[in-house]
């Protein structure tokens, strides 16, 4: 092993282990994966928003030739008496049964083995239904005047969503509560009080693999190939639905191409299963582009804050009001209210805080997690009013925030007590990068430059347990087992280089087994920025009992204590020949206090918090509106950085995609329809929008419970990057954005009615 | 999208005989890369599809005619265009509007016929041939006859052609003394589709517009010329407020359309400053994209 550099296998930039096979079109994803005796599904979608089904005529699809059979709810009953799923109610139908509730929600599907016959097919269908009232806006249906189901079905996995059990006349799916102190004392103490309302748009993962299920259903269990960034939850959800032991469910996962939240739990998974045990052969069910966007989405959000400071600029007391637009069903939408929900109040030291924070049904797709789980939604409205507080104070914006900031050893409201968090740093830092004691040329004539900074914390989702199992050969090589999901952030690659760090082998020199619930042990899933902190811990772990099996193995065989000697010797001294192996297994679960529901309070949060910090400039066209990002500094507290090339890609790449969803992108919704469901006409961030200068930065930092100082980072990127451009569009013209996106007719809007000549409505 | 003809006739005469007057189904395709989109979508089902690929050189050629016009035959990708010497110097505006046209996948294999005769409203090279007064060569089954491009196009996705005319050929006059500008307007990803597109061309006679054209895209239901603002400028002395007062009369004559890309107030809001704009940069002969 000359060429490659042994032991120190953690800090290295070292390459994707995956790149060559996909940069050469042979890595394997399930969108484009065939199985012998496939039928494609085509699937025919509501088109109203929420309504009864009175009837769905099927015949002209049924007879058209080269169609299988079509299949609606009743077929799926036949086979699965209870088809309802979802991670945390069991809400969502495999197909609509009785009403939809969403337009664009499955109501019946072609199978035919020519995926186009399918689709030809299915546009023969047509389905009447009975419209009902329906409810789009998140703080609407917090009313409760028009309901989106008539009784909740909370799943019982988690304790705090038992008490919803058959409620009835509500579309409140979690109502999350965090007390402490007494605010309202604190406010009627304060020097000034400032209250806004902030909201946020629906925006769409937009995976570049659109989401695809292949379920082979046979007696004796079921296999199913999925894009899914969740391989153990959907095995543990199919085995329910089916009524079976997980060992006759199996899980296969290559990679992903892209996931950011939107690919887990079930998708397409039980449709798939269904839909096989129905027909008795393989069914694949794979969706256009277009088809994603009436799948999962980002949460749409209205948030109330309240803010009481005091003579010295000291924040007293702070009340959120957060409402989550989480659609039709509740997927993980009452899991982005809680746990993100706690943090609603920001990275700031408050004694007096009380956070309200709603999942709420609409009769719009579903909304789950993306990319931050619900944190950017929640920054971009208190660093909007963060800075909206110093403006009319008079301080200086990251004066006021070194004011408030909540500092290592402080306690958080919910009483935990934070440690790792390099926040201060992560500030100064992009202080420094800015000159922001320096004065900014304001440009002239009808640019005006400005900047603006936020900051941001998140806790990482809890409690959440992984396993890895490492298996040495009678070789020497080494084959690492692990459910951690590699849909493009590099998990395998820094997998190996734990795996290379503890035994002392080169990191490339290990492989990684392709997801398989039949061979891969459990893990929660990839979601969360989880998977470098959990599975890295069990990955370790897995290694350092291999190694000390190695080590047992040595004694065994005579060898004296430090001996170098090849591993293949020692197993070929133990079996006399090349045989056997040693398996190292690890467990991962951090330690964690759920909080009271009463008041939220707990003791250990979370095992760690993720910190970020992020710097605009911009340029404004005040004629136009249109606003030139010409930096942006994105700065992250991960820890150790375990592969720093993969973590500045990381870091780029989140705040890349946070780019679009602050400046452009939106999901335009008529009466429940979304009307640029198409890559034609809602856009992503190209290479043409990268500000010109993009600096990623990792602070110094050592995470002392992470696996060799290093924690999660998926997602960090993202938190900040809204209210920074925000806040730097304030600072550059004087007009203060509500709502995302800020895109420039919404700029142009606001300055006009700042001048007093509003721009007519059409 | 359900099984088709597909036919690939080696000459123009051929390739019309297979359209139908009648049968919207039957269609010509060149580089193809609006027509799928429609197929994918399901606004499109053909029953034949009649390829123009395998035409002669001929019509994907750039050529400087005699008479000083340039032509290019209709199957010229976008790329060849783009790259063309000829081009460049005979009407840099075109080769300064392909770099933010489409992407170079798209410019590839997208054929400037195509491009015309789509009727995309968002297309960004009609404006820019309307401004400098192209023509184009239309051959039907009897006859090739001979249109400007700012007549070709008669509404949202129309044009005038029948359903068996083919464009042919793109003939652009010499450009004299005129000089030419084009801004693409987007609102969301710099690769969107316009919100809004401006062309224009002016000629000066010492310190005053002798003529100008202003061409608007996107934003209205097809390419236009603004008369006011045209009127406004044709004579005028060359100032700010000359170009403002043809920003003002084109705002006020257009009727554009809401969108996502923008409501129509802000269109009309970007008709105002663009067309000052377009006109600066012709003047000052900045040619760098917005």
């Amino acid at each position: 092993m000359p060429a490659h550099q042994v032991g120190r296998q953690v800090g290295r930039s070292l390459p994707r282990i995956e790149a060559r096979e996909k940069v050469t079109g042979r890595a394997e994803y399930t969108h484009p994966m065939r199985l012998a005796g496939m039928l494609h599904a085509k699937i025919f979608r509501s088109t109203v928003a929420h309504g009864r089904i009175r009837s769905i005529d099927t015949a002209a699809a049924a007879n058209m030739p080269g169609v299988h059979r079509v299949v609606t709810s009743l077929d799926v009953r036949k086979v699965i008496a209870e088809p309802y799923y979802g991670p945390a109610f069991h809400d969502q139908p495999i197909l609509a049964i009785d009403k939809v509730h969403y337009v664009g929600e499955p109501v019946a599907v072609v199978l035919a083995a020519d995926p186009h016959v399918a689709e030809e097919a299915a546009a023969l269908i047509v389905a009447e239904y009975e419209e009902l009232p329906a409810v789009f806006d998140e703080v609407e249906a917090a009313e409760n005047k028009i309901l989106v189901h008539d009784e909740l079905r909370p799943a019982g996995t988690f304790a705090d969503l038992k008490h919803l059990k058959g409620r009835r006349g509500t579309n409140v799916a979690l109502d999350f509560k965090l007390r402490r102190g007494d605010v309202d004392k604190a406010f009627g103490a304060a020097a000034h009080v400032f209250e806004h309302t902030f909201r946020t748009q629906k925006a769409l993962h937009l995976a570049l693999e659109p989401f695809a299920s292949i379920a082979d259903w046979k007696e004796t269990g079921v296999t199913i190939y999925s894009a899914s960034q969740g391989p153990s939850f959907v095995r543990t959800e199919i085995a329910r639905l089916l009524g079976w032991p997980e060992n006759r469910v199996r899980i296969k996962v290559p990679y992903l191409g892209g996931g950011f939240g939107g690919k887990l739990y079930i998708k397409l998974e039980a449709l798939a299963t269904a839909l096989s045990m129905i027909v008795r052969r393989p069914v694949k069910v794979a969706l256009t582009m277009e088809e994603q966007f009436y799948t999962i989405t980002k949460h749409p959000s209205t948030f109330r804050i309240k803010t009481g400071v005091d003579a010295s600029g000291r924040i007293t007391a702070r009340k959120c009001e957060v409402f989550w637009n989480g659609g039709a069903y509740a997927d993980i939408g009452p899991r982005v209210t809680q746990k993100s929900g706690f943090t609603a109040s920001g990275p700031y030291d408050i004694d007096n805080v009380w956070i309200d924070s709603y999942a709420l049904y609409t009769n719009l797709p579903p909304a789950g997690a993306l990319r931050g789980f619900g944190i950017p939604q929640l920054v971009w409205a208190y660093e909007s009013h963060t800075d909206m507080i110093a403006q009319a104070l008079r301080l200086d914006p990251v004066e006021f925030r070194r004011r408030n900031i909540l500092r290592e050893g402080r306690s958080h409201a919910t009483g935990t007590v934070v440690q790792d968090v390099k926040l201060e740093a992560a500030l100064e830092r992009v202080a420094e990068r800015l000159r922001w004691n320096q004065p900014l040329d304001r440009g002239r004539g009808t640019l005006r430059r400005g900047r603006g900074v936020a900051m941001a914390i998140k806790a990482v989702i809890s409690p959440t347990t992984s396993v890895a199992n490492v298996n040495v050969a009678a070789d020497g090589s080494t084959i690492l087992y692990c459910g951690t999901v590699d849909m493009g952030q590099g998990s395998d690659t820094a997998m190996t280089q734990i795996v290379g760090e503890v035994l002392d082998i080169p990191a490339e020199s290990v492989k990684v087994v392709a997801r398989d619930t039949d061979v891969t042990p459990y893990d929660m899933g990839t979601l969360g920025s989880r998977s470098l902190f959990h599975m890295g811990h069990a990955v370790r772990l897995a290694a350092e009992e291999a190694r000390d099996k190695i080590k047992a193995l040595a004694r065994d065989v005579g060898e004296p204590d430090g001996s170098n000697i090849p591993i293949s010797e020692l197993f070929k001294k133990k079996y006399g020949m090349q045989a056997g192996n040693i398996i190292g297994t690890g467990i991962y679960k951090p330690d964690y206090v759920p909080p009271d529901p009463a008041n939220g309070s707990t003791s250990n949060a979370t095992p760690f918090w993720m910190c970020a910090a992020v710097g605009a400039e911009v340029e404004v066209d005040t004629e136009t509106g249109r606003v030139r990002v010409g930096r942006l500094v994105n700065v992250v507290d991960c820890g150790r950085p375990l592969n720093p090339k993969i973590v500045e890609t990381q870091i780029s790449g989140g705040a890349l995609m946070a780019l679009g969803f602050t400046m452009f992108e939106k999901m335009h919704i008529d009466a429940g329809q979304v009307t640029n469901a198409s890559l034609a006409d809602y856009k992503i961030p190209c290479t043409l929008d990268v500000p010109p200068d993009m600096e990623n930065e990792a602070v110094d930092a050592h995470q002392s419970n992470g696996p060799f100082g290093g924690k999660g980072v998926g997602e960090t990127a993202t938190f900040c990057v809204s209210p920074a451009i925000g806040n730097a569009i304030a600072d550059a013209c004087g007009v203060r954005l509500m709502e995302l996106p800020l895109n420039p007719e919404a700029v142009l809007r606001a300055l006009r009615a700042n001048e007093k000549r509003e721009l007519g409505e059409e | 999208m359900t099984p088709f003809e597909l036919v690939e006739p080696t000459s123009l005469r051929e390739a019309i005989a297979l359209l139908d007057p009648d049968d919207s189904s039957v269609r010509p395709i060149a580089g193809g890369t609006a027509l799928m989109l429609m197929m994918k979508a399901g606004v499109f089902r053909p029953s034949r599809l009649v390829s123009l690929r395998k035409l002669p050189d001929e019509h994907s050629r750039i050529t400087l005619a005699a008479q000083g016009e340039l032509t290019m035959g209709a199957m010229t990708p976008l790329s060849r265009v783009e790259r063309s010497a000829e081009v460049a110097r005979f009407a840099p505006v075109i080769t300064r509007a392909m770099r933010r046209l489409s992407n170079v996948r798209v410019r590839n294999v997208a054929t400037i016929g195509g491009n015309l005769a789509h009727g995309d409203p968002h297309m960004d090279l009609p404006p820019v041939l309307i401004a400098l007064g192209a023509q184009v060569s239309i051959a039907g089954p009897q006859e090739t006859r001979r249109i400007a491009v700012e007549d070709l196009f008669a509404g949202y996705f129309e044009t005038v052609l029948q359903k068996n005319e083919l464009i042919s050929e793109l003939r652009i006059p010499p450009q004299g003394k005129s000089r030419a500008a084009y801004i693409k307007v987007t609102t969301g990803s710099a690769e969107d589709w316009p919100a809004l597109g401006v062309a224009v061309s002016i000629e000066r006679e010492g310190s005053a517009f002798k003529s100008a054209r202003v061409v608007i895209s996107a934003a209205t239901e097809k390419a236009m010329r603004l008369a006011a603002a045209e009127h406004a400028l044709a004579g005028a002395d060359i100032d700010d407020r000359a170009l403002a007062r043809a920003g003002e009369a084109a705002a006020a004559e257009v009727e554009c359309i809401s969108d996502v890309r923008g409501s129509a107030a802000y269109k009309r809001e970007l008709v105002r400053v663009f067309v000052a704009r377009a006109l600066r940069q012709a003047l000052d002969g900045n040619g760098a994209a917005h």
